[in-house]
Order: structure tokens, then C-alpha cells, then sequence
């Protein structure tokens, strides 16, 4: 090819490249930046550099507007059921992949079902009723556990770090008169840390983005609404008055706690979903 | 000691079954038995066989949602493969800043739907979104774009979902590229082979496997995805935004949505049933249509 030709294609090339990466930011950076917009200028304003810069929004946001309480829920959601979905994907990963017995070929189906049949919103009528039957309907502890159930994913990736963790291990522990559990607890979780480190990611992720399971459960409850559906309720009562800068604030305190996590970690989190094309 | 042995081993698998017997599995079969009756939430629960399944077949609502599910999942992947395949084959190439870039194009995975649709909500509305403040006040457009109106709310719907998207597709086709080897290219520019030509004889034939699975899991899923449409059109207006599973969540929550709908347990099991069979048929028929597409190669 010519010089010319190669330059144009180049610049074509990198053409298409920025419009995409335009089109990714650009709602992201419009909530940031709009977040500290008065809401006459979020309305009328047609701006893109807030004229004056609000702070107050912030603290609008998370006095009146409640979004403490939501922030507070999130993470208590998002940290309880990261930690419960690792203990128990792990402790079933780990006998899964070490012993032999009635039942292992079952129990792999009985996951692989629950990634891949979908009823839709139906399961959260049965799920809730039984949180009423076991008094878990008045706190967060109910989505936790529902979250900690769908841990099939979590499982199955888990199973691939096993699989990489050498028998000898085990072997020497127990000959130093290590039990099972001694086993899974001082020597396989400690080398099972990569695999912990990047299920969590996308655990925490799931939970802190989640928003149907704890809109349903706590519709009636707005002390124990977590971030997504306060910030979504703003949405639902705004009419004539839309407080448009309380939800860029509140949009944004969703945001970025995982867009920091996901500007320190972005490689495990890409490592997963690209794991998943390979096999 | 065998006991011991066996304690252990059910012991530890113990946590995960019961939580998922009880509620992953468990929710399916109380939604199977419940298809057939009519319930409304409260009162009495009355069998009627079949009639859950003969009002499905004449519910426009539905046969409505299950068209504009097609639209939508159709216009979502119709988008958002080629673009996420195009751009994983340039930074698949050693690009400058390429690590940098597919960072940037992966970021919306992490974001929740929920989140972003709120501020597409603010961005696209219709009386004074920020689109329709930059494209008037600029004399783009004579008079707004009702974006979120009856004619484009679609087209805005699948937007959203195709930004959502095109990072998670760009990383399973890097992923994939990978596993073509590297001097099938050399051998090709050897012989003058131009880019087109190595994209289309070296490339596509090489992921078929990969761009098959792929495909299969965009289309369930988008089949599956309301979360977004209820967020930012609650399906409106006037229902042009409904889709399978969002028509099912109002069955079973109207409250939340606003929606005028009444309860219906029973009835909307039945559809969450038969939108689950409708999922499984397309993909299954994908996937006999694609397989015999791979064999051309």
C-alpha cells in the first residue's frame, strides 16, 4: 500500500476508535460533571462546563435526599454477600475438586441449571415469602442471602483455580496431621487468593449494581432502600420538578466507589470475562 | 473413619446446595404449580387447569411484548457485534495506547443498568434533556426530538444497550482472536494479501467457533434484559418498549412500576413459564442454524 492510503486508513482508523470512546464516556462524564449543576442549569443550561461549580449538591443529596442511608445499605449488601458468596463457593469448590463421591455429577447440573434457566421475576415471589416465614423481610439479610445463592458463577470459576492448586499440598499438610478443614483454611485459601480476589471483584459488582431483588424487598421500606433504588425512586416521583441535580449526585455517589475500584483492578476484571471465552 | 469422611465431603457442600435448593430451585417448582391456577396475591386460589395458557394465547400485550423483545434483542446485537468485532481486530493489532483503549471500552460492564438508565433518562428526555438542549439551542434540529416518545423510544432503548454492551463483546472477541495463530497472517501477507481480505478469509472463518458462542449468549442474553427499559420507559409509552420479562415483572409487582396492571401470581407465572420456552426455542434454533453455517468452513 502507498504512503497516502496508509496514512488515510490511519486516520480513519483512529476516527472510528475516538467516536466509540466519545460515545463510552460521554454519559459518565455528563453525570459527573452535571453533578455539580444547579438544576435550573441541568434544565435550560445546555452547558457542558458547570457555570458554577455546586458542592452542595453533594451534601443535599446525602442530608435531605437520604442518599447516607442508601450509600450505607449498598455496602453492607455488597461487602456481606461478596463475603458469604466466597466462603460458600469455596468450601463446595474445594471438596468438589479434592474427593470423590455419591452425587458430585448432580450437584455440578443443579448449578449449571440455575445460570441457565430464567423464569424471570417470578422466583422473587416465592423468595420473598420465604424471607417473611423466616422474619427476614425486615432487613437487608434476605437480598444477602439471595445473592449468596446465585453463586454459581463464582463457583464455577473458582473450580478452574482448584484445579491449579498441586494435590501435594494437601498431601504434606496431612501427613503433618492437618484436618480437612485445618487444610482449607490455613493452606488452600491462602493459595487460592488470586481466584478469591477477582470472584470478589465481580461479586461486589453484582451486589453494588443490583437493583430489582432489593426494590422488590423493600418496596415498603425506604430505611433499608440501597443505592439503585433510591436513585431510580427519584426518577419515578419526579413530574414538573425534577430534582435532576440530586440524581447526578446521587448517580454519581453510585458510580464511583466502583469506577475506582474498576480504575485500580481493571485487569482482573477483564482477565474473567475473557476467561470465559477460553475455556 | 468413614463417617468422618463422609461428613465431610456433604458438610462443606452443604451451604451451596441448600442455598440453591432452596432458593434457586425451590422458586421454579412453586412457579410450576402455580401457572395453574388463578391468584391474585390474596384470597382464595383457584384451579383452572389450562386457562392461564389458553388467556396467554390470546393476550395481545404479550404477543406485543414478544415482538418488540425481537426488535430490541434484534437491534442490540445487530449493532453490537460488528462494532465490538471491529474494534477488538484493531486492538487485537499492536496498537499504541490499545491497553489503555480497551480499559476505557470495558468500563460500562461495571456501572449498574439500573444507574446509567436514570441518567439516559436525563440526557434523552424529551421535554429537557440535555440531547435536546444541545440540539436545539446549536439549531440542529427545528423543534426536539420526542427521544422518549412513541416513535424513537426504541431506537433510545437499544442505545442504551448496546453502550452497556460493546465492552463485554470487544473482550470475547480479543479473547477469541487470540487463539488464531499468528502466522496463518504472515503466510497470507506473503502472498499480498490485503487487510480486507485477511478479515474476511483468515479471520471470520477462524472465529466461527467463538463468534458462534458468542452470538448465542448475546442473544439470550437480550432476550432476557428489562432492567433497563423499566428504568428508563417503564415499557411505555403506550407499550412500545415492553418486553417478555418486564410484561412479567408487572404481572407480579405492578405497585413498584406504576403501572395500571393488577396482580396476577398465578397468570404471570404462566408467562414468565412460556417466555422462558420462547428464550430456549430461538437460541435452540440458532444454534441448529448456526451450526450447519460452520460447516461451510
Amino acid at each position: 500500500m502507498n504512503g497516502i492510503g496508509k496514512w488515510v486508513s490511519r486516520v480513519i482508523l483512529w476516527l472510528f476508535l475516538l467516536i466509540i470512546a466519545f460515545f463510552t464516556v460521554f454519559p459518565v462524564l455528563m453525570t459527573i460533571l452535571g453533578s455539580f449543576k444547579s438544576n435550573l442549569e441541568l434544565a435550560s443550561g445546555a452547558t457542558i462546563w458547570p457555570k458554577e461549580w455546586h458542592f452542595s449538591n453533594y451534601a443535599e443529596a446525602w442530608k435531605q435526599a437520604n442518599f447516607s442511608t442508601y450509600t450505607w445499605n449498598s455496602l453492607f449488601v455488597s461487602v456481606a454477600s461478596t463475603v458469604g458468596t466466597l466462603i460458600v463457593a469455596s468450601m463446595a469448590g474445594y471438596v468438589m475438586d479434592r474427593r470423590n463421591f455419591i452425587g458430585k455429577r448432580f450437584f455440578v447440573v443443579m448449578q449449571a441449571s440455575t445460570m441457565f434457566i430464567s423464569i424471570g421475576a417470578v422466583v422473587l415471589r416465592p423468595q420473598f415469602e420465604l424471607m417473611v416465614d423466616l422474619r427476614l423481610n425486615q432487613s437487608l439479610w434476605g437480598v444477602v442471602f439471595i445473592l449468596i445463592s446465585a453463586h454459581a458463577t463464582t463457583f464455577f470459576i473458582l473450580m478452574g483455580f482448584f484445579k491449579a492448586i498441586p494435590r501435594d499440598v494437601d498431601e504434606a499438610a496431612m501427613i503433618d496431621g492437618c484436618s480437612f478443614m485445618g487444610i482449607y483454611w490455613r493452606m488452600i485459601l491462602p493459595l487460592l487468593k488470586p481466584g478469591l480476589g477477582v470472584t470478589a471483584l465481580f461479586a461486589f459488582r453484582t451486589a453494588w449494581n443490583e437493583y430489582i431483588l432489593p426494590l422488590v424487598f423493600t418496596m415498603n421500606t425506604p430505611k433499608l432502600q440501597t443505592l439503585t433504588v433510591g436513585l431510580t425512586n427519584l426518577r419515578y416521583g419526579s413530574g414538573a420538578a425534577m430534582q435532576t441535580h440530586l440524581m447526578m449526585a446521587g448517580a454519581c455517589l453510585s458510580m464511583l466507589p466502583i469506577l475506582v475500584v474498576y480504575f485500580f483492578a481493571n485487569r482482573s476484571f477483564m482477565q474473567v470475562t475473557a476467561g470465559s471465552v477460553k475455556g | 473413619m468413614k463417617w468422618r469422611v463422609h461428613i465431610e465431603n456433604y458438610g462443606f457442600l452443604l451451604p451451596s446446595f441448600l442455598l440453591t435448593a432452596v432458593l434457586g430451585i425451590y422458586p421454579i417448582f412453586w412457579a410450576m404449580r402455580y401457572m395453574f391456577y388463578d391468584y391474585k396475591g390474596y384470597g382464595d386460589m383457584i384451579y383452572i387447569g389450562f386457562d392461564n395458557f389458553t388467556r396467554l394465547w390470546g393476550d395481545e400485550l404479550f404477543w406485543e411484548a414478544v415482538r418488540n423483545t425481537i426488535v430490541y434483542a434484534g437491534g442490540k446485537i445487530v449493532i453490537t457485534i460488528p462494532l465490538s468485532l471491529i474494534i477488538a481486530v484493531i486492538l487485537d493489532r499492536g496498537l499504541k495506547g490499545r491497553n489503555f483503549l480497551r480499559a476505557l471500552y470495558f468500563m460500562p460492564t461495571v456501572i449498574s443498568t439500573a444507574v446509567i438508565a436514570v441518567v439516559f433518562f436525563i440526557i434523552f428526555n424529551s421535554y429537557n434533556g440535555l440531547l435536546n438542549q444541545f440540539l436545539t439551542k446549536n439549531r440542529l434540529v427545528s423543534s426536539a426530538i420526542d427521544w422518549l416518545g412513541p416513535d424513537y423510544a426504541m431506537l433510545t432503548v437499544i442505545i442504551l444497550a448496546v453502550w452497556g454492551a460493546i465492552g463485554n463483546y470487544m473482550l470475547l472477541f480479543l479473547a477469541g482472536l487470540q487463539s488464531i495463530p499468528g502466522d496463518l497472517y504472515e503466510s497470507a501477507e506473503i502472498d499480498g494479501a490485503s487487510p480486507f481480505q485477511k478479515f474476511w478469509k483468515i479471520t471470520v472463518p477462524m472465529l466461527g467457533p467463538v463468534m458462534q458462542m458468542i452470538i448465542m449468549l448475546a442473544i439470550t442474553v437480550s432476550l432476557k434484559g428489562y432492567e433497563s427499559i423499566m428504568v428508563l420507559t417503564e415499557g411505555g409509552p403506550i407499550g412500545k418498549t415492553e418486553v417478555m420479562y418486564l410484561y412479567v415483572y408487572k404481572l407480579l409487582f405492578p405497585v413498584s412500576t406504576g403501572s395500571a396492571m393488577i396482580q396476577e401470581i398465578g397468570y404471570g407465572s404462566a408467562v414468565g413459564f412460556a417466555t422462558a420456552i420462547i428464550v430456549g426455542v430461538i437460541t435452540g434454533f440458532y444454534f441448529m442454524l448456526s451450526r450447519r453455517l460452520n460447516r461451510i468452513y
